[in-house]
């Protein structure tokens, strides 16, 4: 008798997920993914799945899987070394992989250099966490792992904004309030590809109801189609236009049209700068001071009762505390705001300035603010929830390349301040971050709030003081001693320079410890051989790693240099309980939270496992595993199973299977959510998908929780991070470090303008280009079919994402093509300074004829598929170096390139 | 009487391909064959240029070419507007897919599989032979409509009596419904906003209608 069922599963294959769906099974094979519209209700992307998600049953059947542990028989590490994988029976795979941890453990967790002898890489912007069952236990139960070794991030993520978003308003990344806002200044912000379910919905109900969006991209993306506007600027020029947008605004309008009180009231900008660049502060408290026009007196921010003067220059006497507690006594000096700073330094920056370096007319950067401010019904207000809070429908939203690399700090400060000048920042329909990952606690943006001591936000730099700088570095990639916007959280090695892990692996630079390789480097859902810049520099440091164990669903690039390949269960086969709801990345703004279940549609094919009994195997073999249970109990798998009223901890010195650690995460979680009344297991979880309960929209917007704590945003002027820099400066000066003195340079109060095309052309020409023979600048964008999750190793995906032109191929001006003789389909080199790729053309009027744009990181040489399915890659041609790395740790996917069609190719 | 047809918000439709997926997946459609597709059209020269994504398949013509040539009558209009085919009487002549406008007809003589070599478990389970050497398209998904009349759901409103493509839909630009209905939520949409259909001057009369804002 033929059985058919639909099972409840999520997708979380890309930071915008979960995605939730239902997945059909006939006679033990699937073969529907469908919406799990039961779930429409709570889910803000009505329980559709995206595109991605349909590519999971053959993700599952591909016959290129891994079905069995594999070891390396061949010693011999390298691209051109046949690897020699034989199969394994898993006692063996984990009893090689027992005896070398317990070989590490011996020997102690750190090696001579300090760093942990175990590092870890996963990709995905965090998503493997949630296929990865409790794996995070084992971390957490084995002690100091490097998470150092980047995959991409740097380069590849939106790393600007992660930093100062954070920063700024506890924003890891940014979004546009969709569903109230009206007006959106969009620079390279890619949300009709990167933004998923919920994201295409919000936007696509925003157009309906006749909200404006303006794409400001070089290239036409899937976003720009469907904006109303699309201004082709010239790359990494943005915050010239932005600075132009500010002159408009505070040169050229009405005072009045700005929010005058949010800026008084809500930020730094009464605050008084002395001359040396710090805050004029009360000697005696140290607290910022800013000019109370009510007493017609310098007071501190705190007081009470003040009505302060938003500009002006005004006579103070007060102490000025610049870097390493250096200290200036004025006596009746004339001081001025921090807005009157702002003021004067946006008025060189005209729009025809802006003109002459983003090649967009003066008007329409005058046309563009004045629409803004218009839109931004500056007065207006909306009640959420019972509470008032003003509505300010206006919205600015970045891009990859546009906010990580130089230019990045300029485009988030510029983006953020916009909002602010007219009061749109945390507020409905305004600029809205989504959650944290470098502030604690992250349960919620709110509860990250604490008052710093200068009326802001307290952030949790990584120290540059004497005392407590971090000399030595703790991870490879050296975040804690070079980026104290990085902090230190669990988070915190990934988002720093990660690059500097592989570049110092070669060769440190001077004054720098050496960076040694580890011991044993565990890697799972990432392709750093392929997803990198200068991905050959990257297989080769691989190459140099001693023990790779990788969880491997095929075999790909990175674990062709792998010792072990465990294979794991793969998304339609294991179980997994994970929180969903609240506020998260991307636009995954939920009226409800709760938990959603993964779980087994089939029987796991091959010898394949469950994730959470790989861990609990691997806790066993390192012979931790009563931490390791311990850490299950304490909510490392995602739910801690004790509570007020409740108690399912595990035995911690029994090797559980994997429902059983479920089932008492699914328990403790109902129990969670509904105060201790229901304590449902693991079989009403695969019943039901999920449980949640609803929750405030006001967890949206940040104001009103500044607001309950009277803090203000810390904009416009950056005394903090102008502090942090010369401290920076100073700490690593003492140590004879200069490589990092143009970085230093970033750490300015009010940004001004660079020449940030300049920086990436000098690099051209410092390699030994001319730029005339390197005349366009290569970019990349986000394609939603085959981003993350090596969807282009899936047949189906693959055919679908070819239905969008220029996929697999380099998309190209079709005049400028015109004019180099170059036709549609004709096979191309794109050539740096580095080396070259090759790809066909795709030709397009929607993209400037100075740029060319690749999709996709394909250069692929082992993954199944791909490899036969050849596509020019933009990571073969960046190269990664120190001079194009910012401040933050970050770079972009940009560089001159020359195009020429290769001869007698058809 | 029923008239099935589809509406197609292209302010809304953003490319992503999902529906082209879905279909792929309710319709165990094998590589390379698609009744659903978006296409990603570009108008106009730089700076000015538009971009539209703009889904396709059968048009479901109340007046098809693809009938008016088929030599063995397998091609046929139900009452309800949807154009079939019999796939016992067809003979695989392809004189409908020359004869579509809409290029929405596909003909599979020899099995293709996704990964060349080897089936896989899906791929087995959804193989019908009585497909092989005959003319394909989408059908609106002809098993959930009739499935409508033993539920008494209606097809565009219910999921499980509706197109799988139009369930996928992540920005709502797909609908599905009845036109003859006066109060269905096709007809809502066509009269509240500005519609076309694809090469309707051939005189094809397709079911499958486009809203757009002409202003843009």
């Amino acid at each position: 008798m033929s059985t058919s069922k639909k099972i409840a599963q999520y997708c979380y294959q890309c930071v915008a997920g979960p995605d939730f769906l239902t997945v059909k099974v006939e006679d033990g094979v699937m073969t529907e993914v469908e919406p799990n519209f039961a779930l429409a209700d709570v889910h803000p992307g009505a329980g559709r799945a995206c595109v991605k998600a349909y590519g999971l049953v053959q993700k599952t059947y591909n016959p290129n899987r891994l079905l069995t542990p594999m070891k390396r028989t061949n010693p011999k590490k390298g691209r051109d070394e046949d690897p020699g994988f034989v199969a394994i029976s898993w006692d063996e795979a984990l009893g090689l992989v027992g005896e070398k941890m317990r070989e590490i453990r011996a020997k102690g967790l750190r090696d001579e250099h300090g760093y942990a002898r175990v590092a870890a890489s996963f990709g995905g912007g965090g998503t493997p966490t949630y296929y990865m069952g409790t794996f995070p236990a084992f971390l957490g139960a084995w002690g100091p792992i490097d998470f150092s070794f980047g995959s991409g991030q740097g380069v590849k993520c939106t790393h600007s904004e992660h930093l100062y978003g954070e920063l700024w308003h506890r924003g890891f990344t940014v979004a546009a309030d969709t569903p109230t806002s009206n007006y959106i200044l969009s620079f390279g912000g890619n949300p009709e590809a990167s933004h998923g379910v919920m994201g295409i919905s919000r936007h696509a109900d925003a157009r309906d109801r006749g909200a404006k969006r303006v794409q400001i991209e070089p290239h036409m993306s899937v976003t720009a189609a469907c904006s109303s506007e699309w201004v082709p600027i010239r790359p990494k020029t943005d915050p010239a236009f932005m600075y132009g947008l500010m002159h408009v605004m505070l040169h050229e309008m009405p005072r009045e049209r700005l929010d005058l009180p949010f800026l008084t009231d809500h930020t730094g900008s009464p605050y008084l700068i002395a001359p040396n660049g710090y805050f004029m502060r009360d000697p005696v408290t140290h607290k910022p001071m800013l000019w109370d026009t009510k007493r017609g007196a310098a007071v501190t921010f705190d007081t009470p009762d003040i009505a302060p003067a938003l500009e002006g220059s005004f006579t103070v006497s007060g102490l000025e505390v610049g870097a390493d507690d250096e200290e200036w006594q004025h006596e009746d000096i004339q001081v001025e705001t921090a807005f009157s700073h702002l003021v004067k330094q946006m008025e060189q920056y005209t729009p025809e300035w802006a003109e002459d370096i983003c090649q967009v007319p003066d008007g329409c950067i005058r046309r563009i603010a004045d629409e803004f401010v218009s839109h931004a019904q500056v007065g207006d207000t909306i009640e959420i929830d019972g509470e008032i809070l003003p509505l300010r429908p206006v919205s600015v939203i970045l891009g990859k390349t546009v906010n990580n690399g130089w230019g990045g700090y300029e485009c988030c400060w510029g983006r953020t301040l916009l909002a602010c000048l007219v009061g749109a920042l945390e507020v409905p329909g305004g600029t809205l971050g989504t959650t944290v990952r470098l502030n604690r606690p992250a349960t919620t943006r709110q509860a990250s709030v604490a008052p710093g001591p200068d009326g802001f936000m307290k952030y949790p730099m990584n120290p540059t003081d004497k005392d407590n700088w971090q000399e030595t570095p703790k991870a490879r990639n050296g975040h804690d001693t070079l980026v104290p916007l990085s902090a230190s959280s669990p988070w915190s090695q990934a988002l720093g320079p990660t690059h500097f892990a592989w570049m110092f692996r070669k060769e440190s630079p001077e004054n720098w410890p050496e960076v040694s390789a580890p011991d044993l480097w565990f890697v799972y859902r990432t392709n750093p051989a392929i997803s990198f810049w200068d991905t050959k520099a990257v297989t080769e440091r691989i190459a140099e790693f001693p023990y790779i164990v990788s969880f491997a669903y095929i075999r790909d690039e990175t674990n062709h240099m792998a010792d072990i390949l465990l294979p794991e269960c793969t998304d339609f086969e294991s179980t997994q309980l994970i929180r969903v709801g609240g506020t998260k990345f991307s636009e995954s703004y939920w009226d409800h939270e709760g938990v959603a279940l993964r779980q087994p549609a089939i029987e796991p094919l091959g010898e394949t496992r469950d994730f959470t009994d790989i861990a609990t195997a691997l806790a066993e073999q390192a012979g931790i595993l009563d931490r390791y249970n311990n850490a299950i109990n304490k909510g490392a798998g995602g739910i801690p199973l004790k509570g007020d009223h409740w108690d399912f901890t595990l035995d911690t010195d029994t090797k559980h299977e994997a429902e059983v650690i479920w089932d008492a995460m699914c328990r403790s979680a109902s129990a969670e959510l509904t105060d201790g009344e229901e304590t449902d297991g693991l079989d009403w979880y695969k019943e039901n998908g999920m449980r949640t309960r609803p929750i405030s929209r006001l967890i949206w917007y940040l104001f009103p929780e500044m607001k309950k704590q009277k803090l203000r945003f810390e904009m416009p002027y950056q005394e903090q991070l102008y502090r942090v820099g010369k401290q920076l400066g100073n700490r690593l000066h003492e140590k004879g470090i200069e490589w990092w003195n143009e970085q230093l340079k970033e750490y300015e109060p009010l940004p001004p303008w660079k020449d940030f095309p300049g920086i990436w052309e000098q690099a051209t020409v410092n390699s030994g280009g001319d730029l005339k023979d390197y005349p366009f600048w290569l970019l990349t964008s986000r394609s939603m079919q085959l981003a993350w999750g090596s969807n282009s190793s899936i047949q189906m995906i693959d055919e679908v994402a070819k239905n969008m032109h220029g996929h697999r191929a380099m998309i190209m001006n079709a005049g400028r093509a015109a004019e180099m003789g170059i036709e549609e389909g004709d096979l191309v080199e794109i050539k740096s300074t580095l080396r070259a790729t090759k790809g066909r053309v795709a030709l397009k009027q929607g993209i400037r004829p100075d740029t060319i744009l690749i999709q996709g990181q394909f250069d692929h040489w082992v993954t199944p598929y791909s490899k036969d399915n050849p596509a020019p890659s933009m990571n073969t041609v960046v190269p990664m170096s120190l001079a194009l790395t910012d401040a933050t740790g970050s770079s972009a996917d940009i560089v001159r390139v020359a195009v020429t069609k290769l001869a007698g190719a058809a | 009487m029923t008239r099935y047809v589809m509406v197609a918000d292209l302010r809304r439709c953003v490319g992503c391909q999902t529906c082209t997926a879905a279909c792929k997946h309710a319709n165990a459609t094998p590589p390379g064959v698609q009744w659903r597709q978006v296409l990603d059209m570009e108008t106009g020269t730089y700076p000015q240029v538009q971009r539209t994504f703009v889904p396709v398949g059968c048009m479901h013509c109340a007046d098809p070419p693809c009938e008016d040539v088929c030599p063995s009558t397998a091609t046929k209009i139900r009452p309800d507007g949807i154009v079939e085919i019999d796939y016992d009487l067809c003979i695989g002549c392809g004189y409908c897919a020359v004869a579509c406008p809409y290029q929405a007809r596909h003909i599979v003589h020899k099995r293709d599989l996704a990964y060349g070599k080897e089936a896989m478990a899906n791929e087995d389970k959804r193989f019908d032979e009585g497909r092989m050497s005959v003319a394909m398209k989408c059908n609106f998904c002809q098993g959930r409509i009739d499935k409508a009349k033993e539920t008494g759901q209606t097809p565009g409103i219910d999921p499980e009596v509706t197109p799988a493509c139009v369930n996928s839909c992540l920005a709502d630009a797909l609908h599905f419904g009845d036109k003859e209905d006066p109060d269905s939520n096709v007809n809502k949409l066509l009269a509240e906003n500005q519609t076309f259909r694809m090469h309707e001057d051939l005189g094809t009369d397709p079911g499958f209608y486009y809203i757009w804002d002409k202003n843009k």
